[in-house]
Parts: structure tokens; sequence; C-alpha cells
């Protein structure tokens, strides 16, 4: 077999001119790459193209703030960023339940970005916070929302000499009142999601909701979020015909293939769950921020199986 | 197309000049002889080829050998090699951790992973630590117990 190229720059400039020379297959982690390209025990993937790895780079490898906008660099790997204070909380819980501690020690943001799985388990909350893709190459940098970066189902905005450096989120729980984050995995470790939904509100000193989101994973061929569900609420005081309404709205974006009924019912009750315990909260005073699910809430509703 | 790759392999310097799109489990493995690096599954689901990667427990199946460029493994052999790695092993040992064994190494690293970053840790802690790795012996609950006996004999040591 041919062997390709294995490129291991040292700088971010170094990788960008490499990119621009060459068509290479960037690697980060390497934990979708690794497994895509594998072939059987003691045999080396299979690559057809020339490989560039970037894990190591020190530029693209921190987290730091710039004014209130949180950069996390494209190599940082689940751990780093579940572990920094300085990552919005969507997000660390996003991070901090990718696959289990070994993977969470290779697995990249930018990876996981790119790697573009409806079933991945970052866009959700970055989609939520309005979350932008740094994007670099020999011809400069140009930032892009990662709800638009991602195009669909393993399709990105990447030109062929293009990386993504970092991601920028410009918005954090200090921007809401109550938050939400729920993914539903077969099991704790290793479980690829079924279904997640990342939701925050923030109500008007009127006791009416001001901001409104939520974003759904593993619904449809990409990530699911739609400023024109969020609206129906925006504006008003929560009530339970209004989250009747949004929940309708919001099966009505979504399109779950497998097991759909049990993804919408999941939908449903977490937004049904959400948004009554937060404005019951918000009567109450109570300033706890995250809401959580209860136990025994998420009631599988797949439908039954008859062997007749 | 062949590159010499230099890296720390178990607090010694090592080079070798291979394909750097090689597994480094491979090349741990064939080339280095740490057979304590087992391979389970090959893609990053059961932990028997864990190793320390600059400090943090990686899984090399899913890694290439080129990452590894100017950077510290440490394998299983590496840890037991150290007063903490024979704390863990007398008390998987002691504790009946062991059944067919072929678990271990990889359970010893994610063992030493977790005592290191949290010399006390609870039951869930230390169930949430080994998650990673699979057994299909144990049931897992005499290795729990066995990490345990290692946080309480090993104390301080693990603060150090
Ligand atoms: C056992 C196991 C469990 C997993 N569990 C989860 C899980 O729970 N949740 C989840 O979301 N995913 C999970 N994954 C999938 C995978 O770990 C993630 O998608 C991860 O974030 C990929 O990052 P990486 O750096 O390892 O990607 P790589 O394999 O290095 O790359 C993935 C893709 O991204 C591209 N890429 C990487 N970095 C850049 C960059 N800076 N610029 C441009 N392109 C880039 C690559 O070219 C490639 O197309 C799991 C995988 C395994 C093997
Ligand atoms: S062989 Fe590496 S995790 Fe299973
Ligand atoms: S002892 Fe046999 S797999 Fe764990």
């Amino acid at each position: 077999m041919e062997k390709v190229m294995c490129y291991i720059p040292k700088t971010l400039n170094e990788a960008l001119e490499i990119r621009n020379k060459e068509d290479v297959i960037v690697l980060a982690g390497g934990s979708d790459l690794m497994v895509s390209h594998k072939r059987t025990i003691g045999l080396t993937p299979k690559f057809d193209k020339s490989v560039m790895i970037i894990r190591n780079l020190p530029e693209i490898r921190k987290i730091y703030m710039d004014g209130s906008e949180c950069h996390i660099g494209a190599a940082c790997t689940s751990r780093e960023i579940a572990e920094s204070p300085l990552v919005p909380w969507h997000v660390r819980q996003a991070a901090s339940r990718m696959g289990a501690i070994g993977l969470r020690n290779s697995a990249t943001i930018g990876g996981n970005i790119a790697n573009a799985s409806p079933k991945g388990d970052t866009p959700g909350p970055l989609y939520l916070l309005d979350a932008r893709v740094k994007i670099a190459s020999t011809d400069g940098v140009r930032e892009e929302l990662v709800s638009d970066f991602i195009i669909k189902f393993r399709t990105i905005d990447l030109k062929p000499n293009e990386m993504i450096t970092e991601v920028i989120l410009p918005l954090s729980e200090d921007d809401f009142d109550y938050v939400f984050w729920h993914k539903v995995g077969t099991r704790k470790a290793n479980a690829i999601s079924k279904v997640t939904l990342s939701q925050a509100v923030k109500f008007a000193s009127d006791g009416t909701v001001c901001d409104y989101r939520a974003s759904a994973t593993a619904t449809g061929s990409k990530t699911n979020r739609s400023r024109d569900v969020e609206n129906i609420i925006i504006g008003k005081r929560i009530a339970p015909e209004l989250i009747e309404e949004v929940i309708a709205a919001f099966d009505g974006i979504i399109s779950p293939r497998a097991m759909p009924e049990f993804r919408r019912e999941s939908c449903r009750r977490s937004i049904r769950r959400f948004l009554t315990e937060a404005e019951k909260r918000r009567i109450e005073g109570c300033r706890d921020k995250v809401i959580d699910t209860y136990d025994g809430y998420y009631v599988p509703c797949a439908p039954v199986c008859r062997l007749s | 197309m062949d590159k010499t790759i230099s890296f720390k392999l178990n607090g010694e310097a090592v080079s070798i000049t291979t394909d750097p799109l090689r597994r480094l489990l491979d090349v741990l493995r064939e080339d280095f002889k740490c057979h304590g690096v087992k391979e389970g599954c090959s893609e990053g689901e059961c932990g028997a080829c864990s190793v320390l990667l600059n400090g943090e427990m990686v899984t090399p199946c899913l890694i290439p050998l080129g990452a590894a460029d100017g950077q510290e493994v440490v394998t299983v052999e590496g840890i037991t090699a150290t007063e903490k790695g024979d704390i863990i092993v007398q008390a998987f040992a002691d504790g009946g951790a062991v059944q067919c064994g072929f678990c271990i190494p990889g359970m010893v690293v994610a063992a030493y992973y977790l005592l290191s970053r949290n010399p006390n840790p609870t039951e869930d802690e230390i169930r949430l630590g080994i998650s990673g790795n699979l057994c299909r012996c144990t049931g897992y609950d005499l290795i729990v117990e066995s990490i345990k006996l290692a946080a309480s004999r090993g104390g301080d040591i693990w603060k150090k």
C-alpha cells in the first residue's frame, strides 16, 4: 500500500502554509478519523490523502476571555473545556458528557464541529449561544455562526485551504435567568446522544419572557433551533397554553428518523419541564439557575414491539 | 512516508523512524514491547489500551504515532515501576480484582489517573473514573473496592 504523507507542523502558520499547498486531511484528536479509516488489528489506518496532525499546536489549544466573549481553541479537548471556569455552562455540560474519560482527553471541539454529525454533543449548546467559528487560511481569517458553518449532515462551509482555529461564545449562562441541558443516552459513559435538549430563558422585570432559546441534537440532519419558534413566547408571560404552542411549533422543526416518537416526546417533555419550572421559580423568586430533569422523567415511549 | 518521531516513553527519550500514521498502540506494542497495552475494541470504547499522554489518560488505538512527537507517553509498565503503581497492583491482587486480567492494565492506568487527580475519591467517583474501561469478567465491584484500598493504603502518597 502506498503510504501517504503525514505532516506534523509546530506552529499554526506552518499548518496554514501546508494546508494552502495541499488538500490535507486535518487530524486533531483523531477520535472520528482513526475510527472511520481503521482497518484491522495491527494495521495502519488507511488514508487516501496526506494527513496533517494539529493536536499539539499551542495557538489553538488555549481558552481565554476577550472582553465578555469566551474563546476556545479548536484543538482544546473535551476535558479542558469541561474543566474551564471560563467556558459557558451549557458547553461545559456537553463536553463533560462526551464519550468517557480517555476519549475526553482526545476529542476536540474543532473536530466535533467539523465532523458535523447531528448527534455531536457540542453543536447544541453552540447553536443555543450564537457561537461563531473562527476560520483561518493563508488568505486571512473569517468568522461564521456555527449554525451556518454546519450546512447539513457531514457537510461544512470550509474551503480546502482553511482550518477552524477557535470557537467564540458571545453569551453564557450569566445572560439568562434559568438554564437547562439534558442528554438522553443509553448509559453514563460512551453514550452517543439519543436526544439532547439545551434551553435558556431570561425574564424582563414585568415577568414577561425577554429571551428564550431551545436547541435539540439527534433530531434531524443537523442540530435544530428556530428563532421563529422561540419568538412565540418572547414578550409574553409563560402560561400552560403558550408552552403547548411552543412545543407544537418545536415539534414542527425537528425531523428525527430513528425512533421518531421517542425523540419527539423527549423534546416535548424537556420544553414543558423547563418552561413550567422556570415560571414557578420566577414567581417564587428562586435564583437557582439550573433546572434539571427529575428522576423517572424520561420514561421511554418508543412504540411497543409486538411479536405477532 | 516514514519520519523520525521522538518522544519520552516511561521517562526515557526514545525515537523511531516509521510511518507516523501507525497507531500509537501498535508502535508501543510491536516496537517498544510494551505488551501491557492491550487491544480490545480498536475504537476507543473499551479502555484496554489506556496510556497517559502528557499525563492525561488516552486510548492509543485512536492516536497516530505522529501525535506523540515531542510529547510524553507513560504506559502501564511505567506506572507499575513507581511506588504509586506498586500500591495499585498490590491492592488489585489483595482485593481480588483480577479474573482473566485482560482489562487490568487499562484499569491500573485509570486508577492511577484517578488517584493522582483525586486522592480521596467516593465510590461514585471511582466508578466514573473507570467508566471508560470495560471488564467482561468481574462485574467491577472488586475493582472498585481495590481502588478504594489503593487510595487508603497510599494516603498522602497520592497528593505528591
Ligand atoms: C468511543 C467514542 C465515543 C464518542 N462519544 C462521543 C460523544 O459522546 N459525543 C460526541 O459528540 N462525539 C463522540 N464521539 C465522536 C468524536 O469523539 C467527536 O466527534 C470528537 O469531538 C472529534 O474530535 P477529534 O479532534 O477527535 O476529531 P478528528 O477525528 O481529529 O477529526 C474529525 C473531523 O474534523 C476535522 N477537523 C478536526 N479539527 C479541525 C480543525 N481545526 N479545522 C478543520 N477541520 C478539523 C477532521 O478533518 C475530521 O473531518 C465519540 C467517538 C468515540 C471513538
Ligand atoms: S482498544 Fe483502545 S479503547 Fe479499546
Ligand atoms: S478481568 Fe477479565 S476483562 Fe476484566
